[in-house]
């Protein structure tokens, strides 16, 4: 009865319904979940501050939401449980680096989810800190920090010692971690 | 070295230099300003996105993690699906193969090997308090405890995967390598959320002689 058909209609008719419900299926829903996980990626190396811990820490709440990601969710719960995911790693991490209980972490840590994507937090979150520093702080931690200066080329720019300039340093990260980032 | 400021600049140092957050004990006592430096280089860097190699690795790890996450290796081989699990758990295969289906599908029950008997693994002085061992005992393997006079012991295979568990002396718990996942020494899951199935208990005793036997297979 098919006998008059082109070879490839023939091919493309599938012989069981499943292959037409399932195939498109599959890809989908690995890249809506990856497309989320870029998101934590980015959200989770803003705290961290290096690659290799961020992509740890992500393929970490990549394996606890599988469940999740396989249910096929709306994305925006499915964001709001990676977030949850994500910062109970984090918690997890900063915990058992520093040798504390989770308990312990006080708000310096909170690892709020951020209200604006992270495309803009970048900015916001250095304009935020900085600004609320007084200019011997900012300028220490801008030289170091966004401009990537050495101990002693930030020593030579603020006509002061490598050991000032390290005692700096702390005092102004000490102080930066005061900075409310997150209104 | 050992002053805040030259501990923390370390730090700094390594994270202006894409190296990890390597902490040390005392570093707690700077984590606001330890939080702060990684908020700063990760702005010195801008919105990261993943890198090719690790989104490959990360989609790769997606597609293949179980289509049913909680699907035990228990259950599995009760379906008649886990072959090749059953080889990897080696001394599991007997008890699930014997004993009631839906008692198997619950984890945290004692292994009971066909035909098993006892096999001499350690002497008690060799168990230190509170750190787990692993012994085998023919084909069932162990992770035995000591507390005190008390001996106990649970299976050496993760209840999700059929991956080998491995002590993780410091933090006190057995981990998988294959997923993150942690057992507490009695076999309960650490993960408050998605808590995984017990891992099964396997017999053991001390005799007389102070030596530690486990029931395993010939």
């Amino acid at each position: 009865m098919s006998a008059g058909r082109p070879p490839d209609e023939l091919e493309a008719e599938p012989d069981e319904p499943g292959d037409v419900l399932q195939l498109p299926m599959a890809p989908r829903a690995t890249d809506v979940a990856l497309g989320e996980l870029e998101i934590v990626y980015a959200f989770i190396y803003a705290r961290v501050g290096n690659r290799a811990d961020a992509e740890d820490l992500t393929q970490q709440v990549a394996m606890k939401a599988i469940p999740r990601l396989r249910e096929g969710s709306p994305a925006s719960a499915i964001r709001g449980y990676l977030f949850a995911t994500a910062r109970s790693v984090l918690g997890g991490f900063w915990s058992t680096r520093l040798g504390l209980s989770e308990v312990e972490l006080h708000e310096d840590l909170a690892l709020a989810v951020p209200q604006s994507p992270p495309s803009e937090e970048r900015a916001d979150t250095v304009q935020r800190i900085l600004a609320e520093l007084s200019d011997n702080y900012r300028r220490v931690l801008e030289l170091r920090f966004l401009h990537g200066y050495s101990l002693k080329e930030v020593a030579a720019e603020m006509h002061s010692t490598v050991g000032a300039v390290k005692v700096m340093q702390l005092r102004a990260l000490r102080a930066a971690a005061k900075v409310k980032v997150y209104p | 070295m050992n002053k805040p400021e030259n501990r923390v600049d370390k730090i700094v140092s390594d994270l202006l230099h894409g190296r990890r957050l390597r902490l040390r004990g005392g570093d707690a006592d700077e984590k606001a300003a330890i939080a702060a430096a990684a908020r700063l280089a990760a702005a010195r860097q801008g919105p990261q996105r993943m890198n090719p190699a690790f989104r490959k690795r990360l989609e790769q790890a997606l597609e293949l993690a179980p289509r049913e996450p909680w699907l035990t290796r228990r259950a599995a081989l009760v379906a008649g699906l886990g072959v090749a699990a059953g080889v990897v758990s080696g001394g599991l295969v007997g008890r699930t193969l014997h004993g009631a289906p839906t008692a198997q599908v619950q984890g945290g029950g004692p292994i009971d090997p066909i035909g098993g008997r006892w096999v001499d693994v350690a002497a008690m002085s060799d168990l230190v308090e509170g750190q787990g061992m692993r012994v085998t005992a023919g084909s069932v393997g162990a992770f035995v405890f000591r507390r005190g006079d008390t001996v106990t012991a649970v299976t050496s295979i993760c209840s999700h995967l059929p991956c080998e568990l491995w002590w993780n002396g410091g933090q006190g718990l057995l981990d998988c390598p294959c997923h993150p996942a942690s057992f507490t020494a009695e076999g309960k899951s650490t993960d408050m959320a998605y808590p995984l199935p017990d891992l099964n208990t396997v017999h053991v005793r001390v005799t007389p002689a102070g030596r530690v036997e486990v029931l395993g297979t010939a």
